[in-house]
């Protein structure tokens, strides 16, 4: 299987180890990933200001993927939702998508709408399964809390961004639960970590955030694991210029799937990029490793789990 | 011809003086900080701090890597590197072997005369090299499509400068294949042959093979008389003159050069070519510091700092980050690499404004650093330019001169904003990297604040309206929300009204309200709310709300059009 891997502005320049742990999990579990570098921005960062403009750029780069014949992956979920959103006005508004085409003839480009948008999260769960993964691990964790924030734009609105359950989502928890690790139950969980109001209104921003971190660590997670690569800025670098305003507080590290998915399939931690988040200390990393056992017997310590919860 | 060369090279010195100058002592804008006699000083600290502080192995592997081998382009564009490496490449040959042959050629190979073998080939060749380059570097710029990079009279000018040196080159030497003055003058000078009977076997033999353009004598030649001719040569010739088809391309050139040159009076041609090429050469040479061209000395300096600090670290001394800002924009060749890779090429598609584009914001920037007037709504369009950037820094990874465009452009727009001029564009997500890297923290504020005011001033609040009327349906995106039954459950949800004790007067208008005032027609009082402003667009709203009305969708509607009304309302 080969995807187009559309990783968006950000990732390639601040969150580098985000793109390079996902490439490291896929390719164990056999999917190749093509950089494409006529990608440019989704859109998204300009849609307060013009909402054409936003769409526009998405289209582009659906065509792109397009005359390659390739589908695109994505990690971002503005991105994710950017191109969702752009497929669905081009679908649904035929007027705007002949300007559109016509603009992208410039560039002998045109879109057609065979592409299929997938979220790095849907190809792991539903390309590859989760029990092909599972046949993969070499190792498991034990006694590992999470906080993974879903974020918004891959979530809602539903009708557009067509990933998961927006009210019930599983597939996140579902592969957390693979590695062994525990995806918590906790108030941030599908909300928004203030990366929106970033720049604009950063007072809001910085507020929503801690509020954030905040549940995170009342409900006992060791790390937040963001899904989108603006939830991860907010918690891995605004996190931390809100404590150079404020010494006594104490920062939630960040762990990305695929790094914890990554040390489970036997990936080295150096290559997964874990001590490149910058709220990670080598501490946290030799902490992480310590949970790290066989896959074998967390399996039997599965099965004894089951009949309790039955007796109960 | 001396008084000439010395006049170009004083005016070339001068040139690069003043150029050098200027990227110790000028700023790009008037308020750039780090302005300080201490700059040139600096420079010179940070230079041979460089050289003695174990950077010497990266300025030695980035003199070869990237200034000479063109690294940097090959990995962006084969097509292109293929074009500067024949252009740069056989120009220098052409330079050192023929232009400077006096003194280069000689101190090398002893026996150097401009007439003999291998320098007549290897002169056509550098010449072919740097014709198929140029032609290489005309193709692109004409057939590159769509052609957002404008090419401009500079860029132009450039390739025909050095086209016009070439060409005049080739013609001047096939014109001097074919002259029969020439021809005279060498028989006599270094044959010393004056003798008629010797003279006209060689003229028949050099017509007849060697391209010479004879009035005396004509076909069909006489065989005898070019064997003896061909004697003659290679007795009294050949040893310090090759063969005039060694000059592969002025020699076939010579056959439509010569009867034209002979037509006009080829003494006088090969005369005025001379000093066409002359004047040409000392032209450019005297041009070069006001020109493009001037990045043959700039853009190595900006590759070797580039390799030595990279772009992502900040300069530790504030004098030498300006001064790396002021070779940064003399070392654009306006390849238009970086608006190629730029991320916000579509938007430039829908704004139309150039200074989206990196390649014209650094034309623009050096106009703007050289003195010359700009006019308040070029700044304005440079400003939002500026602006509607991603931060994604491919411009400075792909920078085929290695200049630190993120730099340049991060404080040239907080320069731009510290004149007092709005940016709506900052009311976008382009703020949220800005915002992470805390440079200019408090310039962002003070703008921020200067928009804040022109918002408030823009609209009517709801707290200030004394009536409310009742108005047609508003353009929204959408109509969903006159499905709205008035239940609340948006506001109930939003993680933002949660925060606070008193929303309403934090917010101006809660979401429902902001629904309720479209149902009425009142847009305008929905737009000056602050609620869309603290938005955080999570959806919950819109994905909760039991009729579907698209409340998130129409704020960033409200979002758009407010930001179209704040533009429209300082003009």
């Amino acid at each position: 299987m080969k995807l187009a891997f559309f990783q968006g502005c950000n990732i390639p320049i601040r969150i580098e180890q985000y793109a390079v742990s996902a490439e490291a999990v896929l390719k164990k579990l056999g999917v190749q990933l093509e950089i494409v570098e006529e990608f440019t921005c989704c859109g998204y960062p300009v849609r307060n200001v013009d909402e054409k403009a936003y769409i526009i750029p998405s289209v582009r780069n659906m065509a792109i993927a397009e005359k390659k014949g390739l589908d695109i992956m994505v990690i971002c979920n503005c991105c994710f939702a950017s191109l969702q959103k752009a497929k669905n006005v081009m679908a649904g508004n035929p007027e705007l998508a002949a300007e559109i085409n016509e603009l992208l003839a410039k560039d002998g480009l045109t879109f057609e709408g065979s592409v299929t948008i997938k979220h790095f999260l849907t190809v792991l769960h539903e390309d590859i399964g989760l029990e092909t993964i599972k046949k993969q691990l070499v190792n498991m964790v034990t006694d590992l809390n999470l906080s993974v924030i879903h974020g918004c734009h891959i979530l809602r609105p539903r009708e557009v961004t067509l990933f998961d359950d927006s009210f019930v989502p599983k597939i996140t928890d579902e592969l957390v639960a693979l590695t062994g690790a525990t995806s918590l139950d906790w108030r941030g969980k599908l909300e928004c970590c203030g990366a929106a109001l970033g720049g604009l209104n950063s007072e809001l921003s910085e507020i929503l955030l801690q509020e954030k971190v905040d549940g995170a660590r009342a409900a006992g997670a060791q790390f937040v694991t963001p899904v989108c690569s603006y939830c991860h800025l907010q918690f891995d670098t605004t996190q931390l210029n809100m404590k150079d305003q404020q010494q006594d507080k104490e920062v939630l590290p960040v762990l990305l799937l695929p790094q914890l998915l990554g040390l489970c399939l036997g990936i080295d931690e150096k290559v997964l990029g874990i001590e490149q988040n910058s709220t990670i200390e080598p501490l946290h990393v030799d902490n992480l490793k310590s949970l790290l056992g066989p896959p074998v017997e967390k399996k039997k310590k599965k099965r004894k789990k089951r009949p309790q919860k039955e007796a109960a | 011809m001396k008084v000439l060369l010395s006049l170009s090279l004083l005016v070339f010195l001068a040139g690069v003086s003043f150029r050098i100058y200027g990227w110790l002592t000028h700023t790009v804008l008037t308020t750039d900080k780090g302005t300080s006699p201490g700059r040139p000083a600096s420079a010179l600290k940070g230079a041979v701090g460089a050289i003695f502080s174990g950077e010497l192995v990266a300025i030695v592997k980035t003199f070869f890597t990237d200034v000479l081998f063109q690294k940097r382009l090959f990995s962006k564009s084969a097509l292109r590197w293929v074009a500067h490496s024949l252009i740069f490449f056989g120009f220098i040959a052409l330079l050192l072997m023929h232009g400077l042959g006096t003194g280069v050629s000689e101190f090398f190979f002893s026996d150097y005369q401009s007439t003999i073998q291998p320098y007549m080939t290897l002169r056509n060749l550098f010449g072919v090299m740097v014709l198929v380059g140029l032609g290489i570097a005309i193709y692109r710029r004409l057939t590159d499509k769509p052609q957002r990079v404008k090419s401009y009279v500079s860029d132009w000018l450039a390739i025909a400068i050095v086209g016009a040196i070439i060409l005049s080159g080739m013609v001047l030497d096939s014109s001097q294949i074919s002259s029969y003055s020439a021809f005279a003058e060498m028989a006599e000078d270094y044959g010393d042959i004056t003798d008629p009977e010797e003279l006209l076997p060689l003229e028949t033999y050099w017509a007849a093979e060697q391209g010479l353009v004879s009035p005396n004598v004509a076909k069909p030649y006489d065989p005898a008389l070019i064997e003896e001719g061909r004697e003659i040569a290679a007795d009294t010739c050949m040893e310090c003159h090759a063969p005039a088809q060694s000059a592969f391309v002025s020699y076939s050139l010579a056959k439509v050069v010569g009867p034209v040159a002979q037509g006009l009076g080829e003494e006088g041609v090969v005369n005025a070519l001379y000093y066409l090429h002359i004047i040409l050469c000392l032209g450019l040479l005297a041009w070069l510091p006001f020109s493009k061209m001037f990045h043959v000395i700039a853009t190595p300096v900006s590759l070797l700092i580039n390799g030595v600090m990279g772009f992502k670290e900040p300069g530790k001394d504030p004098a030498n980050v300006v001064n790396r800002r002021m070779i940064g924009l003399s070392a654009c060749t306006h390849c238009g690499s970086c608006s190629e890779m730029c991320s916000s090429l579509m938007f430039y598609e829908s704004f139309q404004n150039d200074f989206i584009l990196p390649s014209e914001k650094v034309q623009i920037l050096k106009k703007v650093a050289a003195g010359q007037k700009v006019d308040d709504q070029t700044l304005a369009n440079l400003q939002k330019g500026l602006y509607i950037c991603t931060s994604c820094d491919r411009c400075s990874e792909i920078c085929p001169s290695g200049i630190n465009l993120r730099e340049l452009f991060i404080s040239s727009r907080y320069q731009l904003l510290n004149r007092g001029i709005p940016e709506t564009s900052m009311l976008s997500h382009f703020s949220f990297p800005l915002s992470l890297t805390k440079n200019f923290i408090d310039d962002h504020k003070i703008a921020l604040k200067k928009l804040e005011q022109i918002f408030k001033d823009s609209f009517t609040k709801l707290k200030d309206l004394t009536s409310i009327t009742v108005s047609d349906p508003v353009q929204v995106g959408t109509d969903s929300y006159q499905s709205c039954y008035a239940c609340q459950r948006c506001s109930n949800i939003c993680p933002v009204v949660r925060l606070y004790d008193d929303p309403v007067q934090q917010l101006d208008m809660l979401p429902h309200q902001i629904i309720f005032s479209l149902g009425i027609g009142n847009k305008d009082v929905a737009m000056g709310s602050q609620m869309i402003w603290s938005c955080s667009t999570c959806y919950l709203c819109q994905e909760h709300c039991p009729n579907k009305v698209e409340l998130t969708d129409i704020f960033y509607n409200l979002k758009n059009a407010a930001i179209r009304q704040m533009e429209g309302g300082r003009a």
